[in-house]
């Protein structure tokens, strides 16, 4: 043995380049091949701690960026900005602030940007903008302002000159806030100028494309006849029938068998929910899988009926219901037991909104009937309240008096 | 103690209520008064009188006999007639519905079930305690022979005492 090996110390051969260095492929049982060095991400990742911890991002503001903010913000608003600037450290900062990146931060529905009525504390003028003694200004006085307007008019005016005089044009003798910004005790409307219901306010209009979606309207998407007569019948909107949870459930075909011979047609059985208290089953058969499919939707939709939910999770009571050979037991469970049910109901309760259930089929596990089944069943529940009333007796949810009404 | 009549009292309240019935009649026995005026205090049924053989007659006003009513009265019991008195229920009904669901016997004759207290609790809260369900739907009742007379489960529970089971009122 002649093999020259280079000198190295013992404590060499603990590192990694001191380990052998070509690594020998094992029996391979399978025809990917081998990976014979440590595979390295093409793209490399950064941990999202890196780009927060960053002490480059937090820096105080230099010169130009305070000039930059003078423009945007009012005096007192720089002042306030430099005295939050000043409590933080920005090590600290770049030490423990970190975005909220984990599943239970806080979902804001609002940016807070906009002042809501109906919520927000009423944005009121002061009371010492009122003036008591002003007077309305005499028809010699808008002469005189006429007149000044017309000497100090320049060559060459314009429209928008005498829109700028308009503007300034005052009707009253006194306190200039009282005129434009007036105090007043009255609750501010719930809408604002060119607002409804149905249509945000200006501030918070964009359109489809500046959000990013896709350009869908009910026109472009051709409305079908069988759609047209649901959404006369039910009031819905197709935007509303389209964020139902609709599932097709049982599927199969039938036979009837005639003179001719065996006529085939599809059968498709459907739920609808609104994930909040609806739900509907519909069913219907064709000889098209896709129409008989289309047709129990839209039944679905149109049989959908509010079904007695407990503290919107779960049912009030035990329930069983029979349907054919299918027997079958739904269950009410306590807050975050889930819905361990088989698939069909599990599904069920999904459309309906219940989240908390167990369920028991005994007997035959039909499919057709086990829908059927356990939508008597959630629809044979017994209203707590009525119960009271029928027997002429007070009932208290003892759970509602433990946490004062707030489950 | 008959649980045979018992039982025979509680499919015939089931089936009187399944046929609709006003007004309808069981045997007379100590038992059969105590476990009625018990259903009547938690409003499952809206009379109890003590008759003969034919309906007492119905309260000017209320429409159904009463045992207070100050006008016809109760018979008296007496040698004579105590064979052939029966008890006379009126039954409720809200909303289309039957006030009294079904009744069903939980000891039977030939195998009584006593629970104690810690059971009891169990049941109340909807566990089950003793191979006896646990009362989990709104409006169920579970009613025992104890030596305080005959309680729904909650006053037994609240009493701290235990007894026979005798039937459940869904």
């Amino acid at each position: 043995m002649s093999l020259a090996r280079p000198a190295k110390c013992l404590l060499c051969s603990f590192s990694r380049a001191a380990a052998p260095g070509t690594r020998v492929a094992r029996r391979q049982f399978h025809s990917t091949p081998a990976i014979l060095s440590n595979r390295k991400s093409k793209f490399p990742n950064i941990k999202a701690p890196s780009t927060s911890t960053n002490p480059e991002n937090y820096k105080s503001y230099t010169k130009e960026e305070k000039e930059a903010l003078a423009k945007e913000y009012s005096e007192a608003q720089i002042k306030a900005i430099e005295a939050g600037e000043a409590s933080i450290d920005p090590k600290d900062m770049a030490e423990q602030f970190r975005p909220r990146d984990d599943p239970l931060k806080f979902k804001y529905l609002d940016d807070f940007s906009v002042v809501e009525p109906g919520i927000d504390h009423h944005v009121r003028a002061p009371e010492s903008n009122t003036d008591y003694n002003f007077k309305l200004r005499k028809d010699d006085d808008f002469v005189e302002d006429f007149g000044r307007f017309f000497a100090e008019m320049p060559d060459n005016a314009t429209g928008l000159d005498y829109m700028r005089f308009a503007n300034s044009l005052r009707l009253t003798h006194g306190k200039e806030e009282n005129e434009l910004n007036p105090n007043s005790s009255m609750v501010p409307d719930l809408f604002g100028p060119g607002e409804t219901v149905d249509e945000p306010r200006v501030e918070e209009q964009t359109t489809a494309s500046e959000r990013g979606e896709k350009e869908r309207s009910v026109a472009a998407e051709e409305l079908t006849d069988a759609l047209k007569s649901l959404l006369l019948a039910t009031g819905y909107t197709a935007s509303q029938i389209n964020e139902f949870r609709i599932k097709t459930l049982v599927m199969h075909s039938v036979v009837n068998q005639t003179r001719l011979g065996k006529v085939r047609r599809a059968y498709r059985l459907s739920i609808a929910g609104n994930g909040n208290g609806l739900l509907g089953i519909g069913e219907a058969k064709s000889e098209e899988p896709t129409d008989a499919k289309i047709q129990s939707q839209y039944r679905a939709i149109r049989n959908m009926q509010p079904i007695p939910r407990y503290e919107n999770r779960t049912i009030f009571g035990d329930v069983k219901a029979k349907v054919g050979a299918v027997e079958l037991e739904l269950m009410h469970r306590p807050p975050g037991f889930g819905l361990r049910a088989q698939s069909l109901i599990y599904e069920m309760c999904r459309a309906a909104g219940i989240h908390d259930i167990s369920a028991r089929v005994n007997r035959s596990r039909n499919k057709m009937n086990a829908v059927k089944a356990a939508y008597d069943a959630l629809m044979s529940q017994r209203d707590p309240e009525e119960v009271a009333r029928a027997r002429n007796r007070k009932m208290v949810d003892v759970r509602k008096v433990y946490y004062a009404g707030r489950v | 103690m008959s649980l045979v009549n018992l039982a025979h009292v509680c499919s015939h309240l089931n089936n009187a209520t399944k046929a609709r019935l006003g007004l309808t009649s069981i045997p007379n026995s100590n038992l059969h008064l105590k476990l009625c005026q018990a259903l009547q205090n938690s409003g499952y049924i809206s009379s109890v009188v003590r008759g003969g053989p034919t309906p007492p007659p119905a309260h000017p006003i209320l429409g159904f006999p009463t045992a207070s009513d100050e006008v016809e009265g109760v018979e008296a019991i007496t040698r004579d007639n105590v064979a052939s008195r029966r008890l006379w229920l009126g039954l409720k009904y809200w909303r289309n519905e039957a006030v009294l669901g079904k009744v069903s016997m939980i000891s039977k004759p030939k195998r009584r079930v006593n629970l104690n207290v810690e059971d009891l609790r169990l049941i109340v809260r909807g566990y089950e305690g003793k191979h006896v369900a646990g009362l989990r739907s709104p409006g169920e009742s579970l009613y025992l022979s104890t030596d305080r007379g005959i309680l729904e489960a909650r006053e037994c529970v609240e009493k701290k005492i235990g007894g026979l089971v005798l039937c459940r009122v869904a």
